[in-house]
Order: structure tokens, then sequence, then C-alpha cells
């Protein structure tokens, strides 16, 4: 049971680091990963990103995200060997499923309001794509920073 | 039969919570009706790499909005706090910008 559970791993390499020390920390993971009978699920490159504040002396950095599927020891080993690398400026891992469990569930939960209401209205359980509402989210954001001087209509 | 009231009782609810964001404010003007932005657009999990979905909870000065502010309820402005901290971590927002 506990052999199943998924986390994200997300790094990032100095930005002295050459494409093939990339490969080789990846290739690390990936070795830990399957001596402790894990999976990797996904590997993601964002490539080069500038960093929000300085991390050492490094502006920049190459953000690598993994998601693997493993046993709490295994995410213990490969925390303890991305701490003593010297090219890993940082490194971050989250226990994700039960997070998109919860979502899921939410998602499913709503979509089952929405068929049964819109069932008791006499529609069918599915709206249709016409009869979506444009999309509020863009102008919202936008409104975000003037919001306490708006007056109401 | 029960299942319908139990769908417009839900509905009323929403609609209290709607009038207490247009309570009347200090120089007689009305305040915006404030939704959450994440029940709104239906975001079930709020994702901590997704830096433009975080940063307009982040004022100038890179502290997290308040909800009094943002109008986020109380459930994702919990769920917000740990995406914004993992993603300060990761440097893909500023813990303080001057």
């Amino acid at each position: 049971m506990s052999q199943n559970r998924q986390y994200e791993l997300v790094y990032i390499v100095s930005p002295d680091a050459s494409e093939q020390t990339i490969a080789e920390l990846h290739t690390q993971v990936e070795q830990i990963v399957q001596r402790f009978h894990g999976t990797l699920d996904k590997t993601e490159n964002w490539g080069r990103r500038k960093l929000a504040y300085e991390i050492g002396k490094a502006r920049e950095g190459t953000y690598v995200v993994e998601t693997i599927t493993g046993s709490g020891e295994l995410m213990k080993e490969i925390d303890r060997r991305l701490r003593v690398t010297d090219t890993i400026i940082r490194h971050l891992s989250v226990r994700i499923d039960e997070a998109i469990r919860v979502a899921d569930r939410l998602r499913d939960q709503r979509k089952a309001t929405q068929a049964r209401r819109r069932v008791a209205r006499g529609l069918p359980p599915e709206p249709s794509p016409s009869e979506r509402r444009g999309d509020r989210d863009t102008d919202d954001v936008d409104d975000m920073g003037l919001e306490g001087t708006e007056v109401q209509r | 039969m029960s299942e319908e009231r139990q769908g417009r009782g839900r509905g009323g609810k929403k609609d209290d919570k709607a009038k207490g964001g247009d309570r009347p404010r200090g120089g007689g003007f009305f305040r915006r009706r404030r939704v959450c932005k994440f029940c709104a657009d239906k975001i079930d999990y709020i994702n901590y790499k997704d830096v433009r979905l975080l940063t307009p909870f982040i004022p100038e000065r890179g502290k997290i909005q308040p909800r009094r502010i943002s109008g986020t309820c109380a459930k994702h402005q919990r769920a917000l706090q740990t995406a914004i901290s993992r993603a300060r971590q990761l440097a893909l927002i500023p813990y303080v910008t001057e």
C-alpha cells in the first residue's frame, strides 16, 4: 500500500551544468527509483528559467520535474542524494496522490450535482457547448488591483 | 423530489454569501461582489508550478494577498498558501521584493 504513493519531484540544476550533467542527474534519479522498485511516470524539462531570487550565486537554473510512484523510503533516499549533489541548487518533493484524489472527487461531485440539477429542470444532463458561459476569468484577473476603487452599479 | 430540494437548498446558501460581500462600506460606496476565483473557475487543485495562476494573489511587495481583499474562500486560501510557499521555495515567486 505504502508502495504506491505518487510524488512529484522538482529540482533546479545550477546554470553552469552542461546538458550532459542534467542527463546524468536524470539517470541517477532513475536508478534510485529502480533500486527501490518504484516507477518513474513522467519527466518534464522546463529548461532554463530565471530564478525569482538568487540562490547562492545563481540567477537562473534548469528546472526538471519528475513524477514518481514509490515508497517513502525511496523519496528519502532521493532527497538525501539530491541534497549532497552540488550541481543541484534546490529541490522539492511533494506527495500528490492524495491531492489528485481530492481533486478528482470534487470534480466528479460537481459533475453529478450539475447533471442532477439539469435533469430536475428537464434538460439533458450534459450541457451543450453553445450553452457555456463566456470566459469570465480573464477579465477577473485584470480587475484584481482595482477592486477597491470600483463602485457597484 | 428530495433530490431536487437538496439542489435548491445549496443554491440558496450561495446567494446568502453573495449578499455578505455586497455590504456597504465606509464612504457610502459599495464593494464589488467578491467571488473566490478558484470556486468560480472550478479549480480543484491549486498547482504550485503554475505561476500564472498564483501571481494575481501576490501584490508588489511579494506577500500573500489577504482573503478580505482577494475574496478567496477559506478553503482555497489555505490551499493557496501552501501552493505559494512551495513556489517560493522553488524560486518561482520571490519571498520579498523591494
